[in-house]
């Protein structure tokens, strides 16, 4: 299931009372599922920052949720962006694309991108980088 | 980005102290590649990144590899430029004030050594991010809340340490730390308040030393590197009772700020109570040609056309208040009896109470968040911002007095308004946001000459800056100038004494060691 957008778009509007609060989407039977804001990364994976093989889909939601996970600004820019370009929504979330390429991915985390700001290797280290290209380019809805 | 090397340093000087560093640090953590230098810029820089460009940066992982650093600095004459995350957006970033500095990244020290939920503290390194020691304390379920500044993407010590404000009733983040582990610029390791004493419990509690106290002046400083601090947080609030306005008119901010202030000095609201103008809320709502398609300051006739379509006033007034149900009723009563005498519209209520979901994007509810920064897409491009920060006191006349003045010299150079009054006590920190595309260079150069004239003005009429970018640390600096800056001559005496080599952060806030002084923009510094 591709996670929901509704939150986010919601947040663009500038929503920000209480009992405009947007609810949890209804998970397919049982209760729904936690929601992944933001503010909810995944850990960090142990293992050193600088060997190969540590889990990229933690690390993506560790080192790029701060923005890129439901409501973050980055999901938020992008689907203004993406409505324009006249894609499907959820595509603002990057884990729902499936035309990322992992040197497009290490070049925007690198240099930047729009309102993205360039990141370091403190931030994330050359052999994360390729964990997180290779999880988003592989992601499929 | 090419090499800038740091001042009378040669090459071969500069590779023999990158080498040392990497014999501390390992390889991998000094980064001194083109590639690498292009990252440690600012990314809003109003002007080229090379302006204020670093020659490399290491990152050390302990305290004591703090330490061996600074003693090669100083053995290889290389001046330092520490950061913790490197998010102080709008203030220059991870870029250091002096060209050639090499940064000092403390991100890899992101440890939570403690967090008390009884006494309500924290112990963290400069890695730490408001998102870090957030998920932490939900995961673990403390009963403590956080405050965050507007963009929570940074270090919970480095913006405490750089003045940073935040919207809950911890909303001074420096008067929250204390008890720091400080490196001093000969490679010293020193403890504050109690702290100073060997396995002392109350290290992080009481917020004094024994004899002088000196936890405040490794705030905006360069006279050490801070590698832990005690940070107190907010005990959990059973509940939140917000109380919103739109407040319609741009001089009613007077009549606002003579209402909420004598209830914040006097303890009833305990928040620092954030009032925003009208283009806060629509830097959200897209950008700036979906409203207005043409250049130049949207004039005030379309600003009401869009305060009617958007149903907003020219002020937005949240007032929070935090405690227990039925203190927050009693309190309400009060606060709403102040604004009734001025406005007919009644306060909208709305309650949170423990357990219910938080609202991500609200910083007045302790949740770090990013979303602020969407408003570097308002104008387009490569959308950046600054920050004019003049702090003036709590009284309509002095918020008055200096909202118009700034708005007309705002207005003729032809750049949007937005404005923003934070009280946090008896005075009001008002943040201009400038707004600018940094593809465009006749924007660039007219926020610089826009900034300009603002520091002058408030300088002249009374008023100082909180906080500023690199490229205004001399100019505001100088701006503090009673007894022919004596305060300067205070900090460079106490700076010379500290770091006679000069190698930690010269130029920070305006203040220039001996050995680096004649690197200070002498245009700037009066």
């Amino acid at each position: 299931m591709k996670p929901v957008l509704a939150l986010a778009l919601l947040m663009v509007a500038g929503c920000n009372r209480a009992s405009e609060a947007p609810k949890a989407p209804a998970g397919p039977g049982g209760p729904p599922p936690p929601f992944l804001l933001y503010q909810m990364r995944a850990d960090a994976p142990a293992g050193d920052r600088l060997t190969t093989g540590r889990d990229g889909a933690a690390l993506y939601s560790n080192n790029c949720g701060y923005c890129h996970l439901v409501g973050g600004m980055g999901t938020n820019l992008l689907t203004k962006q993406r409505i324009a370009a006249g894609a499907p929504p959820e595509t603002a979330l990057l884990v729902n694309r499936t035309d990322l390429q992992p040197d497009y991915i290490k070049s925007v985390v690198r240099m930047g991108k729009g309102a993205m700001p360039h990141q370091t290797k403190v931030d994330i280290t050359d052999v994360e980088l390729d964990s997180v290209a290779a999880y988003l380019a592989k992601a499929k809805p | 980005m090419k090499l800038t090397l740091p001042p009378r340093l040669s090459p071969a000087q500069f590779g023999a102290a990158v080498k040392a560093f990497e014999g501390v640090v390992g390889k991998d953590w000094v980064m001194a590649s083109d590639a690498d230098r292009a990252v440690y810029a600012d990314i809003y820089a109003p002007g080229p990144e090379t302006e204020w460009p670093a020659s490399a940066a290491v990152a050390p992982a302990s305290a004591e590899e703090v330490q061996a650093i600074v003693r090669l600095a100083n053995e290889h004459k290389t001046p330092l430029w520490p950061i913790s995350r490197g998010k102080n957006l709008g203030y220059g970033a991870n870029a250091p004030r002096m060209p050639g500095s090499i940064v000092l990244d403390l991100g890899r020290m992101n440890k939570i050594i403690e967090v008390d939920p009884v006494l309500g503290y924290c112990v963290i390194e400069p890695g730490v991010g408001f998102f870090d020691l957030y998920d932490h304390i939900q995961r673990e379920k403390l009963p403590l809340w956080m405050s965050v500044p507007g963009n929570a993407w940074g270090s919970v010590l480095g913006n405490a340490l750089d003045h940073g404000i935040g919207y809950t009733p911890y909303g001074l983040h420096a008067r929250n730390i204390c008890g720091m582990e400080v490196v001093l610029p000969d490679g010293d390791l020193v403890r504050t308040n109690m702290g100073a004493m060997k396995g002392n419990k109350a290290a992080h509690l009481f917020p004094f030393s024994f004899g002088p106290s000196w936890d405040q002046m490794f705030t905006q400083s360069n006279m050490g590197i801070v590698t832990k601090a005690g940070i107190w947080l907010q005990p959990a609030p059973e509940t939140v009772l917000g109380l919103s306005l739109e407040i319609p008119k741009e001089e009613d901010i007077g009549w606002v700020i003579d209402t909420l202030a004598p209830l914040k000095i006097s303890g009833l609201i305990d928040q620092s109570i954030f009032v925003p103008s009208w283009l806060g809320k629509m830097v959200l709502k897209g950008q700036r040609r979906d409203f207005y398609d043409k250049s130049g300051a949207i004039p005030e006739s379309r600003v009401q056309e869009l305060l009617k379509e958007h149903k907003l006033g020219y002020w937005h007034v949240l007032v929070r208040l935090y405690g227990e149900e039925s203190v927050n009723k009693a309190k309400a009563e009060i606060v709403k009896k102040a604004f009734k005498a001025h406005i007919e519209t009644p306060m909208a209520e709305e309650w949170w109470r423990t357990g219910d979901p938080i609202i991500a994007v609200d910083p007045t509810m302790g949740a770090p968040s990013a979303v602020a920064l969407q408003m570097g897409d308002w104008v387009g491009g490569r959308g950046a911002h600054m920050g004019f920060s003049p702090v003036v006191p709590a009284t309509s006349k002095h918020v008055l007095d200096q909202l118009r003045r700034s708005r007309k010299i705002i207005a003729d150079h032809d750049v949007d308004f937005y404005a923003s009054f934070t009280i946090g006590g008896r005075f009001a920190n008002n943040i201009n946001m400038l707004m600018y595309d940094r593809n465009n260079d006749e924007q660039v150069a007219n926020t610089r000459k826009l900034f300009d004239a603002l520091v002058r003005d408030a300088a002249a009429n009374g008023y100082g800056e909180y906080r500023t970018h690199l490229g205004w640390m001399d100019q505001v600096a100088s701006t503090f100038d009673f007894n022919d800056h004596a305060m300067r001559r205070l900090n460079e005496k106490v700076k010379d004494a500290l770091d006679p080599n000069g190698i930690l952060a010269p130029g920070k806030q305006g203040v220039w060691p001996a050995a680096y002084r004649d690197q200070a923009d002498k245009g700037q510094r009066a």
